[in-house]
């Protein structure tokens, strides 16, 4: 096990998991001295009855001051004002935050605004600008999983002024998070593949990056072992509740760990595209996934062959000869791809070029491959990957995901 | 295969800094926290091997005052707190920073309860009412000199226990300046109780991926460093390792109940005055053989966390739970010829043979399959007793 | 009470002054680098007109600050933030973290994945100024010491190396 010469970790949050896990929120708030939250959470998750099964386990201890199902798949200053304005409006004293990354980021905004009395949240944006803790907050996931319910970064857009505002603080971790297997029971498959990528990318980030430590390795070790046992499986079986709730435990492992060791160039560009191009975030780390590892290769060998264990299990760990590890990882995660892609009905993107958007078009051309690439140049994420990236490194792994062809590792300068 | 519950929490609310100049750091951690005055807590042995000059160097250029109370013995009591109390308040501290093992961190954790509320709040808890607001700021530097809960949801100060989540430190620092003093014999002891911790944990009926996540690096640490660092004493990597395992086995401890070796490791101490973590390690051989012959064992990947993924995978199911053993039992064996009067048996400790029997009653936590079978414990017990290794 | 004492956190003035001497060293070879690199202008382009940061140890120093005049040209603005309009602010936690960086036993990027940085500001401004500085070091560092400073050694002819090598050098001593 490796240790750092210096490194830091915290993941203050109480993590609550089972099949019954929502049955604990009163206790949970109960502690925190709240007993009227507020429910945020989207139209999507209060349509898949997702809140009505929330409701149900809470209500007989809790009164909710209110249920606010309207934030929009981007986090937005307006509807954080506003519904900020609502919990003040309706007397509550707590937050339960029901849905993904962009209701957890809302959710986060929010406790900013009524516990600071903000009324310009611009003035907490950055890091270090909150002093003190916020209202209770707690953090139900329904997609397993961006991990946004352990990590302390929270994304809000101000639309009007063109902004992206990005607040840092120990403060914006939720007080717990309920990992209950109810709550991604009627995940849909292209969904499920893709928030499941995005969970092992956080994992695989955490452990070759720059700000690896023995903490985030153990969790992300831990995550990805039971990625590779559940995912496939839950994509073909979406009623099995033991692998909803171990991809849940994934999610929540994978977010400790890329919360306190950062992530790299797969966020990086996918950050950028995401941004250029509207892909989901998920889509975008299943297709690069593969380019960071091929990219990082040659600073970080060693490190990579040993996510063959968790991969590939015991046996298959112990047949293979060390220098063959990382191949065998490389692979395994291009094949992992390709059964989401089977066991989704061909709707899991393997490759940039394959991936639609709501109309059914090519929602990434060739031609913005440049733009992505400028994008990226902008984004924090690259200080912890193990390799630099200019402009041309981006376009060069651009292409390469674009097409769905192998990198060359004969272009990687070092 | 016994499979642990689908139903687990989790809370670990401490942040980690570890390694080079991390108590340059304290100044502006404590700054998050809304602190500016500290009153650090440390004992005379302590301080006479020079930990307040690297205090006072960590906060030098930091434009702060800092307090030191070298004073704290081994058996703290409620008497102090009270006169801490004093003088946290009449000096306007609003933080504390625990330098030491047990006994400091149980003087810390009752003063911190003292001085975010009242003293008497200190009696009326011991009513079980559960503590549930928050602490004042309690950061708490870590060496190797452990009593296996500093960094738990335990406090005994007195006559007096309590547990409660919000008395677990704010800040962990491990610091190679905070590591380097303590003797062989001392390390070996706090290392072998972390082994416990971890172990058990990861047996444990109630265990979860993230108390197993935790017992991992523990024991890897553990079993990485623990040899390296007695055969040499200045090994500075190794020792911030076993620090590190320390507080992972801790955690892991902390989110579950205590285990069969762990408890009985306690009270054979309290008769004998030898540091727990020897007579855990004694124990715990006889233990794990006795798990092993069960028909349904609880897990069968304890080599992974014992040797690690390579020696794990190459070895045959089967074989592996003994290896596990066989691998524990060698340490117990090179730590006879690297620690001056290592204990060969519970024998050597003074542990009589009467005795036993009195140690057998109901213990009160849940051992590894739910209610310890008293026969087990005698049987471990008797085999501690008869071999020595 | 027997056992107590307060104690008035001290100083390090040979500390200081060498992390002051760096920074001021650090600032005004940033200026020169501008002039002959046009990497590091080019970086300087991409950010809003008149950007100003600054680069220094908390809780009170030293600093340096460089910004971009009317012109849109790079200038080393001294040490004293008082009275400066700054869009960027990079915080050193302690002056020990600021001496590991300075003695190059940590290199910005290792600085920044070991948390010793805060960074006060627009992000992709803070990967611009952290090119620019890696830029520099290169620069001002032997090869040796430069490789261990940043994650990819340029590929730069030995010339014009060598030559914007005593360039930068004397832009920054003697303002060149």
């Amino acid at each position: 096990m490796d240790l750092p010469g210096y490194y830091e970790y915290y993941c203050g949050v109480k993590i609550i998991a089972g099949h019954d896990a929502l049955e604990r929120i009163p206790g949970v708030l109960r502690d925190l001295h709240a007993s009227r939250p507020m429910i945020v959470t989207d139209k999507g998750v209060a349509a898949a009855g997702l809140v009505d099964i929330v409701m149900g386990a809470v209500k007989d201890q809790l009164s909710i001051g209110a249920v606010a199902d309207d934030v929009p798949p981007d986090s937005d200053l307006r509807v954080v004002n506003r519904l900020a304005a609502l919990y003040r409006e309706q007397g509550c004293d707590a937050l339960i935050a029901v849905g993904g990354g962009s209701v957890m980021d809302t959710a986060k905004g929010i406790n900013i605004v009524v516990s600071e009395k903000a009324d310009d949240l611009m003035k907490f944006s950055g890091a270090g600008a909150l002093k003190r803790p916020l209202k209770p907050l707690v953090a139900v996931p329904t997609t397993a999983g961006t991990g946004s319910e352990v990590t302390l970064v929270a994304v809000v857009k101000d639309h009007e002024r063109h902004l992206k505002m990005a607040f840092v603080s120990y403060f914006l971790l939720p007080d717990a998070s309920i990992l209950d297997s109810r709550m991604t029971l009627s995940l849909p498959a292209a969904i499920t593949a893709a928030t499941g990528m995005d969970a092992l990318t956080h994992a695989v980030e955490a452990y070759y990056g720059l700000s690896k430590n023995p903490l985030s390795d153990a969790t992300a070790l831990a995550a990805i072992r039971l990625i590779s046992r559940n995912l496939v499986k839950v994509t073909r079986h979406p009623s099995d509740r033991e692998a909803r709730l171990a991809m849940a435990n994934a999610a929540a492992l994978a977010g400790m760990a890329f919360s306190n060791s950062m992530v790299g160039m797969v966020h990086t560009l996918g950050h950028a595209t995401g941004s250029v191009c509207g892909v989901p975030h998920g889509v975008c780390m299943a297709i690069l996934l593969p380019y960071g590892l091929e990219y990082n290769r040659h600073k970080r060998e060693a490190i990579m062959g040993e996510l063959f264990f968790p991969m590939g299990g015991s046996d298959v760990f112990a047949g293979t000869p060390k220098e063959q590890r990382t191949d065998r990882v490389i692979a395994y995660v291009r094949q992992m791809n390709q059964d989401l892609h089977d066991a989704s009905g061909g709707r899991h993107a393997r490759f940039f070029k394959e991936v639609l958007d709501r109309e059914g078009k090519p929602a990434v051309t060739r031609e913005r491959l440049p733009d992505i690439a400028r994008t990226a140049l902008g984004d924090g994420s690259i200080f912890y990957n193990p390799e630099e990236l200019d402009y041309d490194d981006f376009l060069m792994v651009l292409e390469a995901a674009w097409e769905g062809v192998a990198l060359d590792y004969g272009r990687i300068r070092k | 295969m016994f499979q642990p519950q689908s139903s687990y929490s989790f809370y670990s609310p401490a942040k980690v800094l570890s390694g080079n100049k991390a108590l340059e750091n304290l100044p502006v951690e404590l700054d998050g926290m809304n602190a500016i005055k500290p009153l650090i807590l440390t004992t005379p042995g302590l301080s006479a091997r020079g930990m307040e000059k690297v205090m006072a160097a960590a906060f030098a250029d930091s434009n702060l005052t800092i307090g030191v109370f070298a004073g704290v013995p081994a058996q703290p009591d409620l008497k102090l707190v009270r006169e801490l109390y004093g003088l946290y308040r009449d000096n306007g501290y609003d933080a504390i920073i625990a330098l030491g093992g047990g006994p400091v961190l149980d003087i810390a954790k009752a003063l911190n309860i003292a001085v975010s509320g009242r003293p008497e709040d200190l009696e009326s808890l011991a009513d079980r009412n559960p503590l549930t607001k928050k602490l004042r700021p309690l950061a708490a530097i870590l060496n190797l000199d452990l009593s296996g809960c500093e960094m738990t949801r335990y406090v005994t100060i007195g006559s007096l226990s309590l547990i409660s989540p919000a008395l677990i430190p704010d800040l962990m620092v491990i610091d190679p300046r905070t590591v380097m003093a303590e003797e062989r014999k001392t390390v070996a002891s706090t290392a072998l109780m972390s082994l416990t911790q971890a172990v058990e944990a990861c047996l444990h009926p109630a265990r979860n991926p993230l108390t197993d996540a935790y017992a991992y690096g523990s024991a890897r640490f553990i079993m990485e460093n623990i040899l390296d660092v007695l055969k040499n004493p200045s090994d500075r990597k190794g020792r911030m390792a076993l620090a590190n395992a320390a507080y992972f086995a801790q955690t892991s401890f902390d989110n579950l109940l205590p285990g069969m070796v762990y408890e009985l490791g306690m009270a054979m101490s309290r008769s004998c005055h030898t540091h727990p973590g020897l007579i855990m390690g004694l124990l715990l051989p006889h233990f794990l053989l006795l798990e092993m012959k069960k028909e349904t064992a609880t897990r069968k990947d304890l080599y992974l966390f014992i040797g690690g993924p390579e020696a794990f995978a190459g070895t045959m199911p089967p074989a592996s739970f003994r290896k596990a053993v066989d691998r524990i039992v060698e340490i117990l064996l090179e730590l006879q010829s690297l620690v001056t009067d290592f204990p060969r048996s519970i024998r050597d400790v003074g542990i009589k043979r009467e005795d036993l029997e009195s140690l057998v009653e109901p213990r009160s936590a849940a051992g590894v399959r739910g209610e310890y079978d008293p026969q087990d414990i005698r049987n471990i017990m008797e085999k501690a007793w008869e071999t020595r290794f | 009470m027997n056992n107590y004492k307060e104690i008035q956190s001290g100083s390090k003035p040979f500390k200081r002054a060498y992390v002051a001497l760096m920074l001021w060293f650090v600032g005004r070879a940033i200026e020169a680098a501008a002039r002959v690199d046009g990497a590091v202008q080019a970086e300087f382009d991409g950010l809003p007109p008149e950007f100003t940061f600054s680069l220094g140890v908390m809780p009170q120093g030293p600093t340096m600050i460089v910004g971009k005049d009317a012109q849109g040209l790079v200038k080393y603005r001294g040490w004293d933030p008082e009275g400066q309009k700054i869009d960027l602010k990079m915080k050193v936690k302690n002056l020990e973290g600021a001496i590991l960086m300075f003695t190059f036993q940590e290199s910005t990027a290792v600085a920044t994945a070991r948390n010793r940085l805060i960074v006060d500001g627009e992000v992709p401004a803070a990967c611009a100024i952290v090119r620019v500085l890696d830029i520099v070091e290169v620069y001002l560092l032997p090869k040796l010491i430069a490789k261990l400073a940043v994650k990819r050694y340029p590929d730069w002819s030995f010339g014009e190396k060598v030559l914007n090598r005593i360039r930068i050098y004397a832009g920054a001593i003697i303002g060149l």
